[in-house]
């Protein structure tokens, strides 16, 4: 089947200002793709040149098949789009925005349309400068998502919104793939991106790192765990256990970073008297450097990932 | 799917619109309003004839109590072409650069329509609003001829279109600068700058022998500089200003093109 999205050694500089260098991956139909960065990694240039709103410096991209650069009109006709920095008329309502946008369009499901104005409480009958961010931010997903789009492609979609509705949102995504449609993610969230994503691409400094699926990423990383008792404890008890990556004791607490089961790190504590434990995932940051680590080092362990070409 | 670009930029714009037209209709009725009062004040010809200099700088040249002259100096030599000028510079350097800098245009370039599209809905919508302006002032010195200020309704409408396409042609080369680069200052400000040295241009050749030749570079001179009021605008003159705004809009549409849109 055809790739729904397949860049092809895409590059785009500004001037001498890089944008993203020599990017290869393609998506699936009805992946989530999470592409996944920190901020000015380039991961709103790649999704613009994806829409044709810049046009690479090399390299191409196709979108649903179509070339991003002649066939502009026919990608938008068949994606939806929430912008990173999503602006508004301000002095329009909600249902403003989606009459004009859905004549624009043409082919707007109105069944759609209703069910995600309900399941979001979408507030559509207030000038969108009235409205919090986290609300302007559902007239936006209502924009990208009111007809039914092949591909959606949202760039940082959930600022703005409480947890309970990312949950909401989370949930539209799986429903999304569920009927056969692609979902592309942007999201410096690796929190965000593990909840949903079913492959995930990393990119920093406008150069893809990794494309893998997210169980074999997840494992690359280790998790932060660090317990505080009631008095000093040697990191070298701990760093004595195989699990254990690094250990490091501040005062009473101890700061472990644990790769796979934290059952003997747990066992091994339960000797000392724990006044509080607390254990964090391994954030986006963590991820890049235990990646740099395993590339530098050529560890031939690592659980086998996709290339970064996607090939 | 009826232009809806052009109506969501029309809709955001509906009260300034409100303004343009009636703050200068009423200026219009009050200058009509008034003309019998000086219509045969020789002291207020004098002043003109007098300081010629100062009188040119005001676009105001010849009687400024006959009919026609007495529009020109009111309205149509400065006041008209300024306030129009400003709504057409003012919405071609927001239309695609000010919204580009809001962070608007992304939602709009994601729908599924051409740049060149995009563009020529917002080129409708800028004439539209001018169009609606220049209507209501004209129709509100028509009403002159209550009192006394006989202007001829043919030549009136044909000065009135070429206000019409001075505005819109500085208004077509503020959104193509604008388009260039996504940024709105030096879209105003350069056109702006164009629009000024060309009114001075114009208005000032009566008066100063060397700028005389030049003032064909002008297209106020091709609009109101010269005497449209009781000779009409001719085809030259129309011509002018119809190539000069559509090579205007032509560049815009090139720019548009080929822009990186800001992230």
């Amino acid at each position: 089947m055809e790739p729904v999205v397949e860049a092809r050694g895409l590059t785009k500089r500004y001037g001498n200002v890089r944008g993203v260098e020599n990017l290869d991956f393609t998506v699936a139909a009805g992946e989530i793709f999470g592409f996944l960065g920190p901020n000015g990694a380039g991961k709103s240039t790649t999704i613009r040149t994806m829409l044709d709103f810049q046009r690479p410096t090399d390299g191409t991209v196709r979108v649903l098949g179509l070339d991003s650069r002649f066939d502009s009109v026919e990608i938008h006709r068949r994606t939806g789009y929430v912008p990173g920095d999503l602006q508004l008329f301000p002095k329009l309502t909600g249902r403003d925005h989606l009459d004009a946008f859905a004549r624009a369009r043409g082919t707007v499901s109105s069944s759609a349309t209703r069910l995600l104005v309900d399941r979001f409480h979408i507030e559509l009958d207030r000038p969108v400068r009235d409205l919090s961010k986290g609300n302007r931010q559902k007239v936006g997903l209502l924009l990208a998502f009111m007809h039914e789009p092949e591909l959606v492609i949202l760039d940082e979609p959930t600022a703005g919104l409480d947890p309970i509705m990312q949950e909401q949102f989370q949930e539209l995504l799986r429903e999304t793939i569920a009927s056969g449609r692609t979902v592309f993610l942007s999201s410096h969230s690796l929190d965000e991106v593990q909840r949903v994503a079913t492959t995930v691409a990393l990119i920093r400094d406008g150069r893809l790192v990794v494309v893998g699926t997210l169980a074999n990423l997840q494992l690359r990383a280790p998790v932060r765990v660090s317990f505080r008792f009631t008095t000093p404890v040697d990191p070298a008890e701990f760093q004595r256990l195989p699990v254990v990556q690094s250990a490091r004791a501040d005062g009473t607490t101890l700061n472990l970073e644990v790769m796979g089961s934290v059952d003997a790190v747990v066992k091994h504590a339960a000797r000392h008297e724990v006044l509080e434990i607390r254990a964090r995932p391994a954030d986006l940051e963590d991820l890049f450097l235990r990646y740099y680590d395993l590339e530098s080092s050529g560890d031939a362990s690592a659980p086998p990932i996709r290339p970064a070409d996607g090939r | 799917m009826v232009a809806e670009v052009a109506r969501l930029d029309l809709r955001a714009r509906r009260t300034s619109l409100a303004g343009y037209t009636i703050g200068l209709a009423l200026y219009a009725l009050v200058i009509v309003a008034l003309y019998p009062a000086f219509k045969n004040s020789t002291g207020l010809d004098k002043i003109v004839t007098e300081s010629p200099a100062i009188a040119a700088l005001f676009g105001i040249s010849g009687s400024i109590t006959s009919a026609d002259g007495w529009t020109n100096a009111n309205l149509y030599a400065n006041f008209l072409p300024l306030i129009v000028l400003l709504l057409t510079i003012g919405y071609g350097a927001a239309a695609v650069a000010g919204e580009e800098e809001a962070g608007r245009l992304d939602v709009v370039v994601a729908l599924p329509l051409s740049r060149h599209r995009i563009l020529t809905e917002k080129a409708a919508a800028m004439i539209l609003q001018t169009t609606i302006v220049c209507v209501a002032t004209y129709v509100c010195m028509l009403a002159g001829r209550a009192f006394d200020l006989n202007l001829d309704p043919w030549y009136l409408a044909q000065t009135t279109i070429g206000v019409l396409l001075l505005a819109i042609g500085f208004g077509f080369v503020a959104l193509a600068i604008g388009a260039i680069r996504g940024e709105r200052g030096p879209a105003l400000g350069i056109t702006t700058a164009l629009a000024a040295a060309a009114y001075l241009l114009s208005s000032l050749a009566p008066v100063v022998s060397w700028l005389n030749p030049w003032r064909v570079l002008s297209p106020f001179y091709w609009a109101i500089g010269n005497n449209q009021l009781t000779r009409g605008l001719g085809w030259d003159g129309a011509l002018v200003l119809i190539g000069i705004t559509a090579a205007a809009f032509a560049a815009a549409v090139v720019s548009f093109e080929r822009h990186d849109l800001r992230g």
